[in-house]
């Protein structure tokens, strides 16, 4: 009997790490790339869409570089995998690179720390639906807070390259300027919000920065700040502009209940624990709303998401 | 030597390919891990647990990962009796493996209604019946732990379940695990599977609250493989040696090495459950390296390995 573990559409594939690199206090960017199977099971990776990786057998880093308040929850063991959105796919060839955004938060972040050039690691994926963009839409906003970053950075990509019609606004929030994982310096002075993430202005989205605590940008909420441009922008089509959002899940709940008022489209990105992450232990459960009825049923977050309409979401108080 | 490796199993009179199943609750109701490997390669499949009535399950956290193992508290969420039959049958008719139904209710009356309607269906080789359920008419005591109960409900299934294979799930959540397998043979089991999942919980020290929503949950995954593995052997040598009833043993397994502790110990056929979670070709592999071990050690049939501990020294 030969091995039966042929490499099945989503993996588990071995991806190889070719740089790991720390680039704010907790958060780290890692290139991936995937060659064979996994590269063209990748190449494919819509924004929004997830992956699973395994690391369980990856070290710790040695105790004096863990932070104090990591030091606890260090030793506790992985046994599940953990799920990220990539923040850029490229297929390049044979090959698919992949750019792997993450805060350092508990176990299995501080290994993924430890990570060097040509190490392996096992991943499952591209899972999940990924955003995507309704017919007769012409402008889109993007919403974004702290650690949702990776997602709606892959999506400027995607709506730059493949819906040049549609014309796109940026909203990149956070408590502060250290909890956004933005690589390079913020330009105080170009754009037409008045502020520039060059992570957007690249792909010629104009963007606005707003902090809780004016440490950079605006100062305020960003949701505070996409009503403010919603205002000022009345000549805009309602019906042809859809909100793409993904952050903490407070900020989604006001991101959409914005949207809902005004009437708009709205997409979330929502999180939840899992332990597969491929739709067969029932842990990822959204509540939602069902059509024409007061009864709410629980989709999975890994199947039936992550991206959602912010509409159909019970958001918890 | 010949060359004919022979990894079948007979189980309850059932020919099995291989002695490997996937655990209900890990596995979805039918192909949804053929995503990932031939479901074919399987000897068997239990399907999620079926309720007369669909249920929602918890609200979340229902899960959260501990030390070489998990806690869930899903809340038996499934789709229903009525739109299992009509979605999921139909395609676990076209599957190879032998397929099991779990089935959990919260009264006798459940577990028959569930039973009756799939007596008669080709496509099921039996049922396995998850009886850490609390019975809401006796207070919501697990019908598992009193044996009064499980020979009850045993009988009561048993009889609704025709030709089909009667599996009974013990819980191990009790005193001395061989008077509730003593009770389910007496009720006409025909084979028993264990060990459900242990009652745990995770503490978090910030909001000094339990994480899971429903508080408690069950712990699964290679940190109660070593319990599992006792309780597989006691139920053998106490209970089903001598009643010749076989055992499907659970718990931790991720390896065809863990597979064949379980097989000594006195399981004639084991399911693999969590390991699934992480991957999901676990079990294909197992197989395959089950096969690869008889090879190895000059092991012409490996259902001789069922419950060849060596008998403790008189």
């Amino acid at each position: 009997m030969t091995q039966t573990r042929a490499a099945s559409k989503k993996g588990p594939f071995q991806a190889v790490v070719t740089r790991n690199v720390q680039i704010g206090t907790c958060f780290w960017r890692m290139d991936l790339r995937f060659e064979g199977q996994g590269a063209r099971a990748f190449a494919p990776f819509r924004p929004g869409q997830f992956l699973q990786i395994d690391v369980a057998d990856v070290a710790l880093p040695p105790a004096e570089k863990i932070p104090p308040e990591l030091r606890d929850g260090a030793a506790r063991k992985v046994l599940l995998r953990r799920p990220f959105s990539f923040a850029d796919v490229t297929p390049e060839g044979d090959v698919t690179m992949a750019e792997l955004l993450y805060c350092v938060l508990g176990p299995a972040t501080l290994r993924m720390t430890t990570l060097a050039e040509d190490d392996t690691v096992s991943i499952i994926g591209p899972l999940g639906n990924g955003y995507w963009v309704p017919e007769n839409k012409r402008t889109a906003l993007l919403v974004v807070g702290g650690m949702g970053v990776p997602p709606i950075r892959c999506l400027a990509k995607m709506l730059n390259a493949d819906h040049p019609n549609l014309e796109t606004f940026a909203f990149v929030g956070g408590r502060t300027v250290g909890a956004l994982p933005l690589e390079g310096q913020l330009d105080g002075n170009a754009g037409e919000l008045g502020f520039c993430v060059p992570a957007f202005t690249k792909y010629g989205i104009p963007s606005v920065l707003a902090t809780d605590d004016g440490s950079a940008g605006a100062q305020g909420f960003v949701t505070e700040h996409v009503a403010r441009w919603l205002d000022a922008n009345t000549e805009r089509s309602r019906d042809e502009m859809i909100v793409y959002a993904c952050g903490p899940e407070p900020m989604l709940a006001a991101v959409a209940k914005l949207a809902t008022e005004r009437d708009i489209d709205c997409q979330v990105s929502m999180e939840r624990r899992m332990a597969c992450g491929i739709g067969l232990c029932q842990s990822c459960a959204i509540e939602c709303r069902t059509e024409g009825s007061a009864e709410t049923v629980y989709k999975l977050c890994c199947q039936d998401g992550p991206v959602f309409e912010g509409r159909q979401v019970i958001w918890n108080a | 030597m010949s060359d004919r490796i022979d990894i079948s199993v007979d189980f309850a009179g059932l020919k099995l390919a291989n002695p490997v199943l996937t655990a209900s609750g890990t596995c979805g109701y039918a192909d949804e891990l053929g995503a990932f490997m031939d479901l074919d390669t399987l000897g068997g499949f239990v399907t999620k647990s079926i309720t007369v009535k669909p249920r929602k399950g918890n609200p979340t956290p229902r899960i959260v990962e501990t030390d070489a193992g998990m806690l869930n508290a899903i809340g038996l969420a499934n789709v229903g009796l009525e739109r299992f039959v009509a979605e999921k049958l139909p395609v676990l008719a076209r599957m190879k493996p032998a397929i099991f139904v779990n089935v959990a209710g919260t009264t006798i009356d459940d577990y028959v209604a569930v039973t009756e309607r799939l007596a008669s269906e080709q496509a099921i080789a039996g049922f396995e019946l998850n009886i850490s359920c609390p019975n809401v008419k006796k207070g919501g005591i697990s019908f598992g732990t009193d044996p009064v109960q499980v020979k009850e409900i045993t009988e009561a299934v048993k009889g609704a379940c025709g030709q089909k294979i009667l599996i009974v799930k013990l819980t191990p959540a009790v005193t001395d695990i061989s008077t509730t397998a003593r009770a389910a043979v007496q009720g006409g089991a025909d084979a028993l599977s264990l060990i459900n999942t242990f009652t745990a919980m995770v503490i978090d020290i910030e909001t000094r609250r339990p994480v899971l929503a429903n508080r408690t949950g069950g712990l699964s995954g290679p940190a109660i493989k070593p319990i599992a593995v006792y309780l597989v052997n006691k139920v053998y040598s106490e209970v089903a040696k001598e009643a010749n009833i076989p055992l499907l043993g659970l718990g931790g397994i991720r390896s065809a090495a863990d597979a064949i502790e379980f097989m000594l110990a006195g399981a004639t056929a084991v399911s693999v459950g969590t390991a699934s979670f992480i991957e999901p070709g676990c079990a294909g592999q197992i197989v395959c390296d089950l096969d690869a071990y008889c090879r190895r050690a000059g092991i012409e049939k490996l259902s001789d390995l069922v419950g060849a501990l060596e008998a403790p020294a008189q």
